[in-house]
């Protein structure tokens, strides 16, 4: 019997920490604390880097506390699960009290809820308590909402209630920061996060998961179709230096099939099957290479070449030709390129070839001329993949929290008793008492006006 | 550009409103702090329509976007919503005793921004999303929530340790009550932290939509945690503990600290994703 009775007291101790503010408090002051560290001390860096800035020692002691990687370290999981803890107990342990006192409010007012009240009034009229009570209800129910009326022998009581869901705002908001945890952890157990490059016109089935897992095989293939990087021009519509937009020209293909084709840019993703492929970066894929066209005297093409700068081409029969130079804009028409042709038995011969004349060449009267057909690079582009299903449930509960916030601070249980007795002097004893859960200020001068009504009623 | 003249008019006329407040509370002359809200309400205006004339002017540039993109354009931003959440307050409260302790971070803010790079420039494709227009408002109007509740604060600690001398004389003797500060405090709060997190979840949506991650422990995302972790435990001090006055007081002076270490620190100290386009 003792020993049952000191277990239940040592559970007690167990879950009184647990669901005290004092807990609360805490948690959150070492969390805000603590968390300022992982932005003072960068995280995820090669050591390298680390050790730019400290001594050997302290990396080691840094290491040790693990706060090169401290949001994922076990000591700052632990305060968050002390904190999941601690709120959830806080609402074991309150929200039935909540409930209980809501679902049976006291609707009559007696002598020690009386004295427990802040807001209390007391007049006496004429005529007998009925008579008041219907006049009371009716102002009552303008002022807060309809009153329940409870008789006891002489006595009538009046109840009246608003805004009862305010007590459980701070509840919804509790429930729906576990609930943001739960969806982060279904996330982080049955989604990925991933980085793939993805060279134009080439397509991946597989995608290299973050933190050196194993990859993952999509039961589709992307294809990158073209990536496309573009500038802003300035006033003048020149290009400037500063990017407008990263795009990539994607294709979903399945069972050998185009699904999906999207354009993806920052901010606008590709989303297939619970999938999700995110603009991310870019590169260049190799060197430029430059299209020269063949053409015989007449004009008309024979063959296109692709010349890499400075690798010689040889046009069998005729001569070996180099690119050598581009210009972006030469002598004002427009982007160039620099030839060299090697003929035998004659001398180097260099010349341009404007991109916008592909006719220029013909003034040599050669057998063959040419024209230049643009640069041509090969970009790959950069994707983040991410499957995330716990996603939705996040939403749900930051929608829950905000929704939460604002029945917590913004609505006010606010609650009406009058009490009517018959006195010993013939007239009607009136008791108005009032209190709020929230803003008292503000219902403080509520109460001043109601009581100022009732006064200035009459039969 | 005219944005900026209009900017420039509106920092003079924040000078010029805090140096009524400020005259008002010495002088002890309700016409100067009458004044002071005339010039708010002129400054409102100013500001309103300059921000209006950056957006059209960014709109003839070809780069139209909403001018809350860099670090000119939020501090402006920021300015901006303290006048109008000051002038709220004041209206509401009916004591313009509070101009002189808030109207002055208006001020230097707008000082602050004077001194910055003031050109627009168009939106890198990071920023180029709907996101930024509902993100960065519901951040500003946290931050200036807090900021007007840390000036209430101050003006608190002050009138405070004046009621504990048992004296009414001086400028403190013209502000509210200690009770009426304290209210305003915890009033302040609970406009602004709904709406700061209202902020940081639309910043983690767009955060999902850009790079499809919600939270990666980016410096500013950390230091948004902190300041709501701060006045959280402000909420529940106050709220279940009865944690009223001066230690209220003084964690609302904390949690603004924290805010402008988010706003400000975390770009011009620490690095990651919101460079404001400072580089």
């Amino acid at each position: 019997m003792s020993d049952d009775k000191r277990i239940q007291s040592a559970m007690d101790k167990v879950w009184n920490f647990f669901t005290s503010l004092k807990l609360a408090i805490t948690v959150l002051i070492i969390l805000a604390v603590s968390s300022v560290f992982g932005t003072i001390i960068e995280q995820n860096q090669p050591i390298e880097k680390y050790r730019q800035f400290y001594s050997d020692a302290t990396i080691r002691m840094l290491d040790a506390l693990n706060l090169f990687d401290m949001y994922h370290s076990w000591w700052f999981l632990l305060l968050l699960v002390l904190f999941t803890v601690n709120l959830s107990c806080c609402t074991l342990d309150r929200l039935p009290r909540v409930v209980k006192v809501v679902r049976n409010p006291k609707t009559t007012l007696d002598d020690n809820l009386e004295k427990s009240l802040g807001l209390v009034n007391r007049w006496k009229k004429k005529g007998s308590p009925d008579a008041w009570a219907d006049k009371y209800a009716g102002a009552m129910g303008k002022a807060i909402g309809k009153p329940l009326v409870t008789r006891s022998s002489e006595t009538v009581h009046l109840y009246a209630e608003k805004g009862v869901v305010s007590r459980f705002g701070v509840y919804v908001t509790h429930t729906s920061i576990v609930i943001i945890f739960i969806g982060a952890i279904l996330g982080n157990v049955l989604g990925f996060k991933g980085f793939v490059n993805i060279l134009e016109g080439q397509s991946i089935r597989q995608v290299p998961t973050r933190g050196g897992a194993k990859p993952v095989d999509l039961d589709f293939a992307v294809r990158c179709n073209k990536f496309t990087l573009s500038f802003y021009t300035d006033q003048h519509g020149h290009q400037t230096q500063q990017p407008k937009e990263y795009a990539s020209d994607l294709s979903v293909i399945e069972n050998g099939r185009e699904v999906l084709r999207k354009k993806i840019v920052v901010n606008d993703p590709l989303q297939y099957k619970g999938i999700w492929f995110y603009q991310s970066s870019y590169g260049q894929a190799g060197s430029a290479t430059a299209q020269v066209t063949v053409r015989d005297a007449g004009g008309a093409p024979l063959t296109t070449l692709s010349l890499y700068a400075g690798q010689p081409v040889e046009i069998p029969g005729y001569g070996n030709v180099t690119g050598m130079d581009y210009q972006p804009d030469y002598q004002g028409l427009g982007p160039a390129l620099l030839v060299e042709l090697e003929k035998p038995g004659q001398p180097n011969a260099r010349f341009w070839l404007p991109q916008a004349r592909p006719d220029f060449d013909r003034q040599r009267k050669d057998r063959y001329s040419f024209s230049f057909g643009g640069l041509n690079q090969a970009f790959y582009t950069g994707l983040q993949v991410a499957k995330d299903p716990g996603v939705n449930i996040v939403w749900v509960g930051c929608t829950l929290m905000v929704i939460g916030i604002l029945i917590a601070f913004f609505m006010s249980h606010q609650r009406l008793w009058v009490r009517l007795t018959p006195s010993a002097d013939g007239r009607v004893e009136v008791v108005l008492a009032g209190s709020a859960s929230k803003n008292r200020l503000a219902f403080e001068k509520k109460f001043e006006k109601i009581q100022s009504d009732l006064k200035a009623l009459a039969v | 550009m005219l944005n900026v003249r209009l900017f420039d008019l509106t920092t003079l006329l924040f000078g010029a409103a805090s140096v009524n407040y400020v005259a008002a509370l010495y002088g002890k002359k309700d016409t100067l702090a009458r004044v002071g809200t005339w010039i708010c309400i002129v400054a409102a205006i100013v500001s309103t329509a300059a921000i209006g004339v950056r957006w059209a002017e960014s709109y003839n540039m070809g780069i139209g976007r909403i001018p809350v993109t860099n670090l000119y354009e939020s501090l402006v931003f920021f300015a901006w919503s303290v006048n109008l959440f000051y002038l709220f307050v004041e209206w509401k409260y009916k004591n313009r005793a509070f101009g002189a302790f808030v109207i002055p971070i208006a001020f230097l803010t707008m000082l602050f921004a004077f001194t910055n790079e003031s050109s627009i420039q168009p939106l890198v494709p990071a920023l180029q999303s709907y996101w930024l227009h509902a993100h960065v408002i519901t951040c500003f109007v946290g931050y200036a929530a807090f900021a007007v509740s840390a000036g209430v604060a101050v003006m608190y600690l002050l009138k405070a340790r004046q009621e504990e001398a048992k004296s009414k004389e001086g400028v403190i003797g013209l502000f509210p009550s200690t009770k009426i500060l304290d209210d305003l405090v915890y009033k302040s709060i609970i406009w602004g932290f709904p709406f700061l997190t209202a902020g940081i979840i639309t910043g983690a949506a767009w955060a999902n939509y850009a790079w499809g991650t919600y939270w990666s422990w980016d410096p500013k995302e950390t230091w948004s945690l902190i300041v709501w972790l701060v006045y959280a435990a402000f909420l529940h001090a106050r709220i279940t503990r009865g944690w009223h006055g001066k230690r209220a007081a003084i964690l609302s002076i904390v949690g603004f600290l924290a805010t402008i270490m988010c706003y400000l620190g975390v770009n011009l100290v620490l690095s990651g994703l919101h460079s404001y386009g400072g580089s």
